[in-house]
């Protein structure tokens, strides 16, 4: 059997439960969205699955602050909803439709993807740079920014990911994802996500992230300040992505090298602030 | 423990164990159409409808099923004959081996339910989850247009 150490299967219908049943099953319990990584990767000490369909956590809102998606939310359902294809030229849908295949994304949840904080990850690196906010709930709710996250997760001992919420873009932004993998359907050997604010020809907000690094996608800061105050011009996009590849903390893995991962790094970096260059210029238009 | 699903339009009561996954499942109860390629999500040969989309039955516990409505291969087909995409993969010989074909439909049958006339991208897409070590996919991608056709002209009627 798949998971033949697995004793209990719990489908909770509050969060107040699923917190019960987290302390009751202390570290045999294990919190599952689509439940793919716990077939895929069976660990050996889970032993109660506490599954959160129950919840009404699948969801899609609209408000002030953003897109508000629920824990729950498949993957596909957020590539078929049409507010989140608008979302800043579609960069998140266009960013989904890179990650795995249709049939894993039937079952992928957004929540699982974040709290998983798999270093291959496409949608990390993405909503770091979109400056998501995630809302834990540990009895009460708090609303943390999802770069506190990583890269311990502390956040998540004894709490629950109940939401991701996606700010409303400022005017003047545009942001770009790209990857490189060796099949359309295998992991990232190397990810990068861009958004840039530009206020009168100037950039003002910067967040430039790599993944895959093979580590988790983490913020490329010095990149980021180099293109502070500037404007995005060939020149200033070649610098960037200059400062990218020798900035970045690339290691070795039986998918690539080091140093073929920093080519990788100067080549998506340039790539997303190309486009967001000319996402940037068609929405002046 | 017990779980109660639908299973081609059948209502089935089945004793599971937590750990199992659908494909284990399903091929115990018979429904040999579902396929054990890879056990990792990987080749999509066990792919089935649940609740109307595609998904790895290997990557899926069986209890997750529990209220929910699952269509393998088997159960596409009806009264009145295959399934248009069936109809077209036999009709355009997009089969050689056969192993990866019931997964391959059924990603076909989940992508035309949700997008009546995709682009040959996005079927290339749509199938890029089932992996086929014989035919070299041309003619599956072929079949699909053809079921995308006739599905079509069915629509019109």
């Amino acid at each position: 059997m798949a998971v033949a150490h697995v004793k209990e299967y719990l489908r909770p219908t509050s969060l107040e439960e699923v917190l019960t049943s987290l302390r009751e099953g202390g570290k045999g319990a294990r919190v599952i969205g689509g439940g793919i990584e716990l077939v895929l990767f069976s660990p050996p000490d889970v032993t109660t699955l506490i599954d959160l369909s129950e919840l009404s956590l699948s969801y899609i809102k609209e408000n002030e602050a953003g897109l508000a998606i629920g824990a729950t939310t498949t993957l596909t359902q957020i590539i078929e909803h049409q507010t989140v294809a608008q979302y800043l030229d579609g960069v998140i849908v266009g960013m989904l439709h890179q990650v795995a295949s249709p049939l894993l994304r039937n079952l992928a949840t957004i929540g699982g993807s974040l709290a998983s904080a798999n270093p291959w990850s496409d949608v990390i690196p993405l909503f770091l740079a979109l400056d998501a906010k995630v809302t834990l709930f540990d009895g009460k709710y708090h609303s943390i920014p999802l770069s506190d996250l990583y890269p311990t997760r502390s956040h998540l001992s004894g709490s629950i990911l109940t939401e991701v919420l996606l700010p409303v873009p400022a005017s003047g932004t545009a942001a770009s994802f790209h990857q490189f993998s060796r099949t359309g359907f295998d992991v990232a050997l190397l990810n990068c996500a861009c958004l840039v604010k530009v206020d009168a020809g100037r950039c003002t907000v910067v967040r430039i992230v790599a993944g895959g690094t093979p580590r988790l996608g983490a913020a490329l800061p010095a990149a980021a300040e180099t293109l502070m105050g500037m404007e995005l011009t060939d020149e200033t996009i070649e610098q960037v992505a200059h400062v990218a590849r020798e900035s970045a903390d690339t290691r070795d893995d039986r998918r690539a090298s080091a140093q073929y991962r920093k080519q990788l790094i100067y080549v998506c970096v340039k790539r997303c602030l190309q486009e967001i260059r000319d996402r940037l210029a068609e929405g002046k238009q | 423990m017990r779980i109660t699903l639908t299973v081609n339009e059948a209502k089935r009561e089945l004793e599971i164990e937590p750990g199992e996954t659908l494909l284990e499942l399903l091929r115990r109860e018979g429904y040999k159409g579902v396929k054990k390629g890879c056990g990792s999500g990987d080749c999509g040969a066990c792919a089935v409808l649940l609740d109307g989309r595609a998904v790895n039955s290997c990557l899926v516990l069986a209890v997750k099923a529990d209220g929910r409505e699952v269509v393998t291969v088997e159960g596409l087909a009806d009264d009145e004959g295959l399934h248009p995409v069936q109809q077209a993969f036999l009709e355009e010989g997009a089969i050689q081996c056969g192993y990866c074909t019931p997964g391959m439909v059924i990603a076909a049958v989940d992508l035309l339910t949700h997008n009546s006339s995709p682009s040959e991208a996005q079927i290339r897409e749509g199938i890029s989850g089932n992996l086929c070590r014989c035919t070299g996919y041309v003619k599956q991608i072929e079949a699909i247009k053809i079921a995308v056709e006739r599905m079509g002209e069915g629509a019109d009627d």
